[in-house]
């Protein structure tokens, strides 16, 4: 995500969009799975539009002076580091499942995939944070790691 | 228990690891270090709070009576019906308009697998479509693969069922069938694409070629049934040639129809 500015405009497109086709909410069907969908398109329609701005912006010669960092508290953790490496597919996958706690079947929904897909994707992403794990050097993100409760 | 068996528990256990690991994959993580840093690095992944099965109800709730001032969309049933009458109107209408002169030199065999492989490729793009109008539906074959998974399985099928033989005028008796084709594909997408309005489409390129490949297919089955040229080349380029070209169209308008949304966006913005 570019900026957190950023976010809440996904956020807040999210949510009209929503708005928008609520009709297509079938009542008795799982929610998450609709909603996520919908937020995920909405994402990705974020970043194209993004990106296209990004080309047409022109290159300055001198850089503005780049304001103070400051603490938004938002600070990526340990686990979002690592998730962050991987592909944008698996990544998701994961993400829904161990953070969103999604079923298999939720996450398959709210991606357009199916259950089989996404279980591979799952699979992939762990083989490969587990070589991520092994190579990352001590004192890094997996001292971090293991000094979680 | 291997690596590959502890993967399996992971992706098919809740959200908490640790506690829901059964005894074997407990002993498989006493040994393999491998396996324990991945888990440990899954259970740090806790901080971000679901939302409460109440929230969620609440949620659902406020949903369902919200629908009341808009028309909800009617059962998958009625649209799954409504295509199917679109597709089999235009193919009857297209076949009163030139005649069934396939019939006549088909094998029964020849018909009845040629109708049969249109009829399921238009259900299963019909399934597909329909599916997709809704946000979060459970789909059977990825959305992404049908266009092509259906355009392959035709293919086949047809050049199997069909000897290839040496046609003369081939250029020309191929070009006058994709005339005759492709109106019929054409008169079919209108409806179609009313129909789909009444949904969500979230991926308009997808959906533009699933649904300019069912709108294509019309115009197949109406020159399946009309042109008693049997030659597997023919149908394959000529007759097939109608539902690629739909499926061509339906993509680039959807691709139209997204930019045009991602303009009007960066407008307002």
């Amino acid at each position: 995500m570019a900026s957190r500015e950023h976010a809440d405009d996904l956020l807040q497109e999210t949510w009209l969009r929503i708005h928008r086709v609520r009709h297509t909410y079938r009542p008795g069907e799982p929610v998450l799975p609709w909603v996520y969908a919908i937020a995920r398109r909405v994402r990705v329609d974020g970043y194209r539009r993004t990106g296209r701005i990004m080309m047409h912006e022109t290159a300055m010669e001198v850089l503005p002076e780049r304001p103070a960092q400051v603490e938004s508290g938002n600070s990526l953790s340990a686990f979002d580091t690592l998730v962050a490496t991987l592909p944008e597919g698996q990544r998701e996958v994961v993400t829904m499942l161990k953070m969103g706690g999604l079923s298999l079947d939720e996450v398959a929904r709210a991606t357009s995939s199916t259950v089989g897909a996404v279980k591979q994707k799952a699979h992939r992403a762990y083989e490969k944070l587990r070589k991520l794990l092994e190579i990352r050097p001590e004192g890094g993100l997996r001292e971090e790691i293991n000094e979680l409760p | 228990m291997n690596c590959r068996d502890v993967d399996r528990v992971l992706i098919e256990s809740e959200k908490s690891v640790t506690a829901s690991l059964p005894a074997q994959a407990q002993g498989h993580l006493m040994s393999c270090e491998r396996c324990r840093q991945l888990v440990r690095a899954l259970e740090a992944s806790g901080g971000a709070e679901a939302p409460s099965p109440a929230l969620l109800l609440q949620l659902e709730r406020s949903l369902a009576e919200d629908l009341q001032p808009v028309r909800p969309l009617a059962p998958q049933r009625y649209f799954l019906a409504a295509f199917a009458a679109i597709y089999v109107l235009i193919v009857a209408f297209g076949v009163y308009r030139m005649g069934a002169f396939a019939f006549s030199v088909m094998s029964p065999l020849q018909a009845i697998v040629t109708l049969g492989a249109l009829a399921a490729s238009a259900g299963v793009l019909t399934s597909s479509l329909v599916q997709q109008m809704v946000p979060g539906s459970r789909h059977r074959i990825r959305p992404h693969y049908v266009p092509a998974a259906v355009m392959i399985s035709l293919m086949s099928v047809m050049a199997g069922i069909f000897q290839f033989q040496h046609e003369q005028n081939f250029w020309r008796q191929g070009w006058s069938c994709l005339r005759a084709g492709a109106p019929f594909g054409l008169l079919a997408a209108l409806p179609f694409w009313l129909l789909l309005r009444r949904g969500a489409i979230l991926a308009p390129r997808i959906a533009g070629a699933a649904t300019g490949l069912l709108a294509g297919l019309v115009g197949t089955s109406a020159l399946e049934i009309h042109c008693p040229i049997l030659d597997a080349w023919h149908i394959l380029i000529w007759h097939l040639g109608v539902a690629l070209l739909g499926a061509v169209v339906g993509f680039a308008a959807g691709f139209a129809g997204e930019m045009a949304a991602r303009n009007a966006q960066s407008a307002h913005h």
